[in-house]
């Protein structure tokens, strides 16, 4: 049901609308061209949220086995990118209760931040980029575990509060109060870099 | 920020000003405006949020290209069952064989022949009307999107007289009626394109003005 080559890169140029209408009805040309256009994305959320860039990886393909069944329910096919970052979300949260089920904190070469040495592809411009990127990642680790998904919740995949009170099984005030506490710390940390 | 707790000297909290950069919405604020206390701690909220969309980009970058072995390896694994949708039946030359075709197939038919004209693509498409029995009256509904500077009136009547011709070769539906909606225009190619969108293209390349060259 894949269409000819050609077609297959015509749809990178389409809106994402027309693609999960597409999607919808069974193509799964235009499925893929949405899972490449947003990976990227649904893996870096993916890779915040677990601390593992194994479980990310799981967590971006169970994200697009449960949306190809269930890309008929959704009412605004313009709004896939945020529906696949919703469900990005869940599968993360679901990932590290199963980890904590097993008391399993997967080993240091396999986690997010441990592996990736600052780069330095233009180091005039970007050391004090890349140093004070490092350091919101240092104070992110430091946050106590229920803020740090609400912030990434909210500032990668960008879900409003009563979304992430969904997603985590709390309220929308907890949701509120977690992470104005997580930005508060962590804008006190990041003051020295402005 | 210089507060230890997140209650500023002024009476207002930081969580108010952190829901406040959510929701546009605050108790007072008239107070908001001409505080410098909150203003400050607006400030540095605001620059919180702008590190935390480079740290977002970062990662991004860091996570590689859709384009990647890793994403067409997940690909790879997902085995996307296929919707075959209604089941339609065909006439059969000998009594004892059923014969029939999906909506899917047909679908992905109608699909083709859109996204074969010259700056053209497919949306959504529908089968309307009782596809299970012979005869019935169907009706047709495409979306399509069309590059601009494509002649959308043409294009759409061109589509209709294609896929009439495409349909009454490879079903046995009644078509009553092909209804096609141009539901979005999208942007020409940038210039490094090999076609120029504003020249009508050559019918014989089919994919043209929107085929991007693939490195």
């Amino acid at each position: 049901m894949t269409g000819s080559p050609a077609a297959q890169h015509q749809l990178d140029l389409v809106p994402d609308a027309l693609l999960a209408g597409r999607a919808a009805d069974g193509d799964t040309a235009a499925f893929e061209a949405l899972a490449r256009r947003h990976g990227p994305l649904m893996r870096a959320t993916a890779r915040r949220l677990t601390g593992s860039l194994a479980d990310a990886d799981d967590v971006v393909q169970e994200t697009l086995v449960q949306a190809w069944k269930q890309l008929e329910s959704l009412r605004d096919p313009a709004a896939v990118k945020g529906w696949l970052l919703r469900i990005v979300g869940s599968r993360s949260i679901d990932h590290l209760r199963k980890r904590r089920n097993h008391a399993d904190l997967g080993d240091v070469e396999n986690t997010v931040d441990a592996t990736s040495p600052p780069k330095n592809k233009d180091p005039e411009t970007n050391a004090v980029n890349s140093s004070r990127i490092e350091a919101l990642k240092a104070a992110l680790a430091k946050l106590p575990e229920e803020q740090r998904r609400c912030w990434v919740l909210k500032e990668f995949n960008d879900q409003s509060y009563e979304e992430i009170a969904l997603t985590l099984n709390i309220s929308p005030a907890s949701v509120r109060g977690r992470l104005a506490r997580a930005r508060i710390t962590l804008a006190r940390t990041m003051e020295e870099w402005r | 920020m210089n507060t230890t707790s997140d209650t500023l000297e002024c009476g207002h909290s930081l969580a108010e000003l952190s829901a406040y950069l959510d929701t546009g919405q605050i108790a007072d604020p008239v107070h908001l405006e001409t505080c410098p206390e909150c203003q400050a701690g607006l400030a540095s909220l605001r620059h919180l949020s702008e590190l935390g969309r480079e740290l977002l980009s970062s990662d991004v970058a860091d996570a590689g290209s859709g384009t990647d072995d890793w994403m067409q390896s997940i690909l790879d694994n997902l085995r996307l069952e296929l919707r075959p949708g209604r089941s339609i039946p065909l006439q059969s030359g000998n009594p004892n064989d059923t014969l029939w075709e999906t909506e899917g197939s047909i679908s992905a038919l109608i699909r083709s022949v859109a996204d074969a004209l010259p700056g053209t693509a497919a949306g959504k498409c529908r089968l309307h009307g009782d596809v299970a029995t012979p005869g019935a009256g169907i009706t047709v509904d495409v979306e399509i999107a069309v590059v601009y500077g494509h002649p959308m009136e043409e294009r759409a009547a061109t589509l209709r007289q294609e896929l009439a011709e495409t349909l009454a070769l490879h079903t046995e539906l009644t078509i009553q009626a092909i209804n096609i909606t141009v539901t979005d225009v999208l942007e020409p190619p940038k210039p490094a394109s090999p076609a120029d969108p504003t020249t009508p293209a050559d019918a014989t390349t089919p994919a043209d003005p929107m085929t991007k060259e693939q490195p």
